[in-house]
Formats: C-alpha cells, structure tokens, sequence
C-alpha cells in the first residue's frame, strides 16, 4: 500500500512539473535573438519580406496568444509544423526515435558489459593494483572527447578492417545493429567512467555490511557473495545514477549522431536551435521532458521496488 | 551459284557502307545508354523544401534536378540559353517578349508540359514572397499558344531572361496536377533529369532517373542520392571508403589531404561568389569616406586567403565576383597597402585614432582570421579594433538592425546578371535593405544601377555597370575582401561533373564508371 501510495504521489508531482516545462521551454525558445525569416529567406531577406514571413509564421502575435496556440496544439495531440521543412513535427521525431533508441540501448548495454566486471574486478581488492588500474580508467575515459574516440573507432573499425560501416544508420534491423555498434561504443566509453566510480563505491561500502560478513562467515563462496549479496544491492543506487545518466543521454548523444551522420532526436534539435525552429524545439523538449520525467519517475520506483525504505 | 566480278564488287561496297553505317551508329548507341550507376552525394547542409520560392543553398541544388527554368545559365555564369524555351524575341517597344517553347518535353508524370504551365508557374513565382522580387518587372503573362507565352514588363527590362533562369522561376505543371501547394510540394513532379523517390527529412533524398526527359539518353546515372552528413571529418571518410561519390564543399583546408588520397579528385569551381566586409556608415567615423579607404588598404587580402582558403581565392578589386556578367577587371577596388592606409588616415577627422568594433560570426575559423589579421593590420596605424562573436543566427539580426560597425558579410550570386546584387547593394529604397545594411548611399550610383536594368545595348549597360563598380571601389563602400571558389570531391570513377559559378549541378551529365 505504502509503494502504491509513494508511486501516486511521484506520478501527480509529474504533472506541474510537465506544465512548468511548457512554459519555460516555450518562453526561452522565444527568447533567444535570431529570426526564422533570416533562415527562410536566406541572403535575401529584407525586413518587408522577413514581415510577410512573419506573419505566414504566426510569430507576429502576441507571445501568449501564440502559447494558448501551442497549448492548444498540445492538447490536441499535435507538436505543430517546421517552419524549416513544413514537416509535421511529431512525424519528425518519430521518424527518429529508432535511432535515438538503439543509440540508448545499445550505449546503456556497453557501458554495463564495461563498467560492472571493472567495478567488480577494483572492489573485489580495495587499494590493490588493480584497483588502481580501474581507478585511473574513468579518468582517462572523462578525458577523451567523443568526436576523438567516434573518428579513432572509425579509422580503425570501419575504414581499415571494414566491419562496419563509416556512417549512416541503415534501412533494415541489422543494418541499424551493425550501424548503431560503433556510436553505441562511442556513447559506453564516454558513460562508463561515471558507472565504474559509482559501481565500485557502492560495491566497497556493502563489502563492509553485516550480511556481507555473515555470509562470508557462514562459508558461502567468495563469488556467490559478490554476485549474489553485493553487486546485487550495490546496483541499487547504480540504477539511479544510470537513470539520471539517461536523461543526459538523451541530449548529449548529439555529437556522436554528427560524428556517425545517425539522424536521431539529438541532431534534430541542435539543427532546430540553429535555425530557429520554435516548433522542432518545442516538441523535442517537450518530448524529452516527457522521457526524462518518466524515466526518473521510474528509477524512482524500481529503486522503491527494489529497497522499501525509500517509500517510507 | 557464282557472283560475277561487278555483282562481288557491289555487295563488297555494300557490305562496306552497312559496315561503316553500324560503326557510325555505335557511338551514338554507346552515348544514349539505359541509365546505370546509383551516386550518393554527401552534404553538410540538411535539405528544407521542394517550393522554389522558398529555395535556399540547402535546397536549391536539388531542385534544379527535379525543375527546370525556360533559360538556363551557361558554364562561364556570365550569360544564359534557351532551355525549355526555344527563343525569345523582344518587340520594338521593348517591352513585349515572345518566347517559344520547345514541343517534346514532358513532366515525369509524363504530362506534356504547354504554355499554360509556364503562365502558372511564373504567375505564382511573380507573386512569391521569397524570390518574387526578381519578378517585379513583369507587368502581365499570357499564353496565346500551346507553345507560346508572352510577358509584357512594366519598363524595358534587359535582366529578364537572367531572371527567367532563375531556379525560382522554374517550370510546375499547371494549378500544380490539381493538388494544394502544401501536398504537391511533398510529391513534386518536373521535367527535370530526375524524379523524386523518397525524401527523408534530416537523412536523405533520393530521385530517380526520370524515364521521360526531354534530353534523349540522359541522365545517364539510375539514381542521385543526396545525404545529409553535417561532419567534414565523416563526409571525407565516407568519400574514401567508397560509402559515397561527391563530397559537396570539403573545407578548403582539407583540399592539400585530399589531394594525395588515392581513388579522389579535387577540384574547385569558380564561384559567382563574395566576401565583403560591411561598414556601417551609421557610424560617424565610418561615414567618413577616408575612414573606410584606410580600412580597405589595411584588410590584407593575401594572407587571409592564404589562411582561410588555403590559397583557393583571389583578392577582390570589385562589388562584383569575376564570374558575374559584366564584371569590370579595370575597376581600382583598394588594395593592401599599410602606408596608403596611414595617408588615408591623417585626412580624415579621425587622424588621431579611433576605436571600432568587428561583429563575427561564433565558431566561424573564416571570421577569426579575418577580423584578427584586419585588427592587427589597424593596430600599426592607431586603430584599436575589438571582435566580439555572436552566434550567426543573431549576428545576421544585428546586422539587419544596423547595431554593428564592421561585420564579414557575403553574396552569392543567383543569376547571371548583376542586377540581383547591385539593386540588394547599392538602391538603398529599391534594394529593401539600406544597401547592405550600411547605409551607404550615392545618387550617381543609384542612377547607373537603374540605367543598366533599362539600357538593352550590352555596351550602354557595361559603361553604367564599370560606372557603378568604379564609384563603390573608390568610396570604399564595402571592404571587398575576396574571391571563392566552390570546392569539391569525387572519386575517380565519377565523370562529367561540372558546377556552375551560380552553382547550378548538371547531373543529367554525370557518368559512374
């Protein structure tokens, strides 16, 4: 009852902060200088043609008339057109959602397959030399620009053995697999730093707990206790720094959508700020507010789930 | 059976003359082959629409394989040939043209294209809020024939068919195949090369070979696929691992690398195109014409094309580009001479020094070397210049605004004829943008701009055009900075490709061997 009664509450603290989202993501975009008609209109843009424009855009209405538009809009299920492309603009961030997501999934799963046996292999020896070795890892990892570490992968895997290809994102199931390997590598080195630390702090700090000593105790085999008794619990509080890693995520795959030419929601948005695009950056924050909030809002209950205390 | 001597000889000629027949006709076969080769071009702008009116560089490249105008601008950029037209003649009042449209060429629908598609599409691009401008001359369109149309101007106006060659005024089936405007251009049909496939936004376009062009045997290529690829560092990797054909634009500094890969070729096209640097003459110092020389011989236009284009350019002496028509090479545009900078200096009321300010653009490498070799430059004659960078989005705002003192600016030219720029230019009122955004204004100037649009004979219109460009270099109006070229990369297996200083793609004659 108390996880039911900790889940309602985190779920309508959802919906003001949605609200606030709109507002301030509608009123920041609309603040930034720089004129769509520019983009439009290209070298050839006069201030009586940029008017015309203008207007065609309903961008010279009042501010909170063009807001009760756009909520409006929202209501109705509709993120509005680019003023760019004429496209729909929820279309537009479907027609990439796929690739957003095998970038996610795929980084998300590399950066388990790295970070979780280097946590292990550090913790398992506070201080050793290998601990050492896994310490000095994220430091390097963090240094390493992505634009670098996307570039490097791809001299060496894609244009000097071939395995895969140099760009693009592919038409069919296993293209996008074999596409989305290297920017998903790319997207791991970049996240794993950042686990491996969190990982093996929690790891040494319920190395030290009573059951942990219990068990070991009671003879229970050194590597049933890690895996079963300490990566176990200490991938509680990993779930909420991968969470929040997520969101981060989401916006900061961009440079490796560039780097790969991935036409994911990242890319979508950068070009959209770069043009002036109010409906593209509206619908994407307001779609990535949506995934951020659920997200978090769902670490939260796994970690409920996973630990009753936190719904106390 | 036997064949006598004479009956041997006549069937050896006639064997020869069906045999020398087939040889000559092989070439021709060999030339008009089915379409064969799918190209990928890789670009580093993402594509906007399909409405020529509201074409900009992202689009217009790949429009003009899709669209066709009724003129089409030659090689050298300077002059334009019929192209869905036939002819055009002007009356004897100068203001009546006939122009005669070709009979064979048809949409890729397969609809044949008639006077009433050219009378609707320049119609529509006559009223057209982005490029409708270059229209303004046209009084009225009518369309006495299936393959006649007339356009009455409102002056004589010797720009008109540069105009017509324009990509805005390109030809669409009438009332647009009896869709809306909105669902045609999601689907556009033309009589160009190609027909459109698919388009997927932010990724790629894809069109086909259209099956019934006009040219016979072209395009030789299947397809043209256009990708956007925003890195400069992937585009070059995808050319070198053979992901790609054409790599539109490589930096200029990547051009020596590319250069010694194997399996590519570089090459830069001319460019119809300009770098300027603008002078707000709002302004007081800058309104002062002695101000502005000493600024123009202190911008040293050899080191930053050296820096910036790697050497692919030439220093400026005019408003116009060496490849726009009627480009006066005479014209006594300023150049690099720190001591005339000096002199210039001391006879302006600014002879004790001054401070001004360089609007770049964020992030631009291009804009950093200018500004800061110009700064440089200005600090040995007393001239304190400080940069500040805006993002290019806001700085082309604050130019429009008229709230700078020096900013990079640029033009690249849209058709063969200069008026387009120099009315933008120089026709503070007429022009819609207070000359550039720098408030210039010259009367003389104006009047030689307005004579060349009206003046037919080419002689009349080079003396006002060498006129025009003469008083604008001697005032300094704008720093003209330099000369590019259009830079590109293809691999070995690619022929025939050939950009225009306007920039205009011909792929209708590209081969992939």
């Amino acid at each position: 009852m108390n996880f039911l009664f900790y889940a309602g509450k985190r779920f309508l603290q959802v919906i003001p902060a949605l609200f606030g989202i709109s507002i301030a993501v509608f009123l920041l975009v609309h603040l930034i200088p720089g004129d769509p008609a520019d983009i439009i209109l290209g070298q050839t843009a006069t201030p009586a043609r940029s008017k015309v424009i203008h207007h065609l855009l309903g961008i010279d209405r009042p501010i909170f008339i063009q807001y009760f538009s756009f909520l409006n809009h929202l209501f109705h299920g509709s993120l509005g057109t680019s003023f760019f492309n004429n496209q729909s603009v929820s279309r537009l961030i479907l027609g990439r959602l796929s690739a957003t997501a095998f970038l996610m999934v795929g980084g998300i799963l590399f950066s388990l397959f790295i970070s979780v046996p280097l946590a292990i292999l550090a913790a398992s020896r506070e201080g050793a030399a290998r601990d050492q070795v896994v310490r000095v890892i994220p430091i390097i990892g963090l240094g390493m620009p992505q634009v670098w570490i996307g570039i490097e992968l791809i001299l060496l895997l894609g244009l000097k053995v071939n395995w895969f290809p140099v760009s693009g994102f592919g038409d069919t199931f296993p293209q996008h697999l074999r596409s989305t390997f290297l920017p998903a590598l790319t997207i791991a080195i970049g996240l794993s730093p950042i686990l491996i630390r969190s990982l093996r702090a929690s790891m040494l700090e319920i190395l030290e707990a009573d059951f942990v000593l219990t068990a070991k105790a009671k003879g229970v085999g050194k590597l049933r206790v890690t895996l079963s008794h300490v990566v176990r619990n200490a991938i509680i509080a990993s779930v909420t720094v991968l969470g929040v890693n997520i969101a981060y995520l989401v916006g900061s795959t961009v440079i490796v959508e560039r780097v790969f030419a991935i036409p994911a929601t990242g890319s979508l948005m950068i070009d959209a700020i770069a043009r002036r695009d109010y409906p593209i950056v509206q619908g994407v924050t307001i779609f990535f507010a949506v995934v951020v909030v659920i997200v978090n809002l769902l670490a939260d209950l796994i970690h409920a789930a996973l630990d009753p205390r936190v719904a106390l | 059976m036997s064949f006598s001597k004479k009956s041997t000889r006549v069937v050896f000629f006639a064997a020869t003359a069906i045999g020398a027949l087939i040889a000559t006709s092989l070439p021709a076969i060999a030339d008009n082959p089915s379409p064969k080769g799918d190209l990928i071009l890789v670009r580093n702008e993402d594509f906007a629409s399909f409405n020529p009116d509201l074409a900009q560089n992202d689009s217009i490249f790949i429009q003009q394989q899709i669209y066709e105008p009724l003129f089409m601008i030659n090689q050298d950029g300077k002059s334009v040939k019929p192209w869905l037209a036939k002819s055009a003649t002007v009356a004897a009042d100068k203001l009546t043209w006939t122009i005669k449209l070709r009979t064979d060429v048809k949409f890729s629908d397969g609809t044949p294209m008639t006077s009433a598609d050219v009378k609707f599409s320049l119609d529509i691009a006559t009223k057209g809020n982005g490029w409708g401008f270059l229209n303004t001359a046209i009084d009225a369109i009518t369309a006495p024939s299936a393959d006649t149309v007339t356009i009455k101007t409102k002056t004589p106006w010797a720009p008109l068919l540069s105009d017509l060659a324009c990509f805005s005024n390109s030809i669409l089936p009438n009332n647009y195949g009896g869709k809306t405007a909105d669902v045609f251009f999601k689907a556009p049909v033309g009589t160009g090369p190609f027909a459109l496939d698919h388009w997927t936004p932010g990724t790629e376009i894809k069109m086909l070979a259209n099956k019934t062009y006009w040219q016979p045997g072209k395009p030789y290529l299947n397809s043209v696929t256009w990708k956007y690829v925003p890195d400069d560092n992937t585009r070059a990797l995808m050319l070198q691992s053979g992901q790609a054909d054409i790599n539109e634009f490589p930096p200029a500094t990547s051009v020596a690398q590319l250069k010694k890969t194997a399996g590519i070729i570089v090459n830069p096209f001319p460019a119809a195109a300009s770098q300027y640097i603008a002078m707000n003459e709002k302004t007081p110092a800058l309104a002062d014409v002695h101000v502005r020389r000493a600024l123009s011989y202190a911008f040293d236009r050899a080191s930053v094309i050296k820096v910036v284009l790697a050497g692919i350019g030439t220093a400026s002496n005019s408003i116009l580009a060496p490849n726009v028509g009627f480009y006066d090479p005479k014209t006594p545009g300023l150049q690099y001479d720190l001591k005339k900078a000096a002199a210039e200096l001391k006879m302006s009321k600014f002879s004790k020094g001054l401070k001004l300010d360089y609007l770049a653009t964020a992030g631009s490498v291009q804009d950093n070397a200018m500004s800061s070799i110009l700064q440089a430059a200005l600090k040995k004659i007393g001239v304190k210049l400080t940069i500040t960078t805006q993002d290019p989005t806001v700085k082309r705002a604050t130019q429009k605004a008229e709230h700078y003192q020096l900013t990079s600016t640029v033009w690249t030219m849209d058709i063969s004829d200069p008026d387009e720029l120099l009315t933008f230019a120089l026709n503070p009122v007429e022009g819609g943008t207070d000359a550039f955004y720098t408030h210039y204004n010259n009367k003389k100037v104006i009047a030689a701009v307005k004579a060349g649009q009206t003046t037919t004979s080419t002689a009349a219109r080079q003396k006002q055009y060498s006129l025009a460009q003469k008083l604008v270099a001697d005032e300094a109006m704008m720093i003209f900075a330099y000369n590019y070229s259009y830079i590109y990369a293809w691999r070995t297996n690619i022929t025939g490709f050939q950009v225009t200083p306007t920039l205009s793609y011909h792929m209708e004659e590209v081969k992939k061997g």
